[in-house]
């Protein structure tokens, strides 16, 4: 089992993760989201490991915070979060506020890959690989 | 264009003090473990808006294969759920 800590008193949980692409790879906070079916990062960090809309296989379109949103789907090298590391995990390419001071979301298609759970008073999540 | 400098290595909490609100891009990041988002210290490369930060840590890219990008502010989540499917 593997404990990954974040700010209890954040108004989101906050989440470490590294993505890694054809030029380097980086570090960004993710909000923890199992509303989110979807694990989403804004283009302007992809863009920066050498990932671009070539890489996407399909256009998408969602509704966020800012109104209506391109985006499109595309697969990562290699992505870690929660102290896991996963190959070729798709992602889903959109951009989000700057101001809410993260890069993305940590969604469903990479949690249900793990059993967790989330202390929120403790400010700690627990996940298992299944 | 924004000078690109390095800075000393730095603590996250000196980096919070020196650059409140900002996005930082950070190099030669030293983490406590491979979950967390703790670190002993790390160099800024870069601070300002999401954009301006980007620009200024991209000629160190060549030399860094390892960034991190952050910002010092606190989350400010919004009223509305972030995404509607």
């Amino acid at each position: 089992m593997k404990v990954t800590r974040f700010d209890p008193s954040d108004s989101l949980i906050i989440v470490h993760a590294t993505i890694w692409g054809p030029h380097g790879h980086k570090g960004l906070r993710l909000a923890f989201d199992t509303a989110a079916t979807q694990t989403h990062v804004v283009p302007e960090f992809l863009d920066e490991i050498g990932y671009g809309p070539q890489h996407g296989d399909r256009i998408t379109s969602i509704t966020s915070a800012l109104g209506d949103e391109p985006g499109y789907m595309m697969p990562v090298a290699k992505f870690s979060a929660l102290g896991f590391v996963l190959t070729d995990l798709r992602i889903h390419v959109h951009d989000l506020p700057e101001t809410l001071g993260i890069q993305g979301l940590l969604g469903l298609s990479f949690l249900r890959l793990f059993n967790y759970e989330v202390r929120s008073a403790e400010g700690r999540i627990l996940a298992v690989r299944i | 264009m924004v000078e690109s400098t390095i800075s000393e290595p730095m603590t996250w909490a000196q980096i919070c003090e020196h650059y409140p609100d900002e996005w930082v891009a950070l190099v030669e990041i030293g983490w406590v473990n491979d979950r967390d988002f703790d670190f002993r210290t790390a160099r800024v490369i870069g601070h300002g808006s999401r954009r301006e930060q980007y620009d200024q840590a991209r000629p160190w890219r060549s030399r860094y294969e390892s960034m991190g990008h952050y910002f010092t502010g606190r989350v400010r989540a919004p009223l509305a759920p972030l995404i509607f499917l």
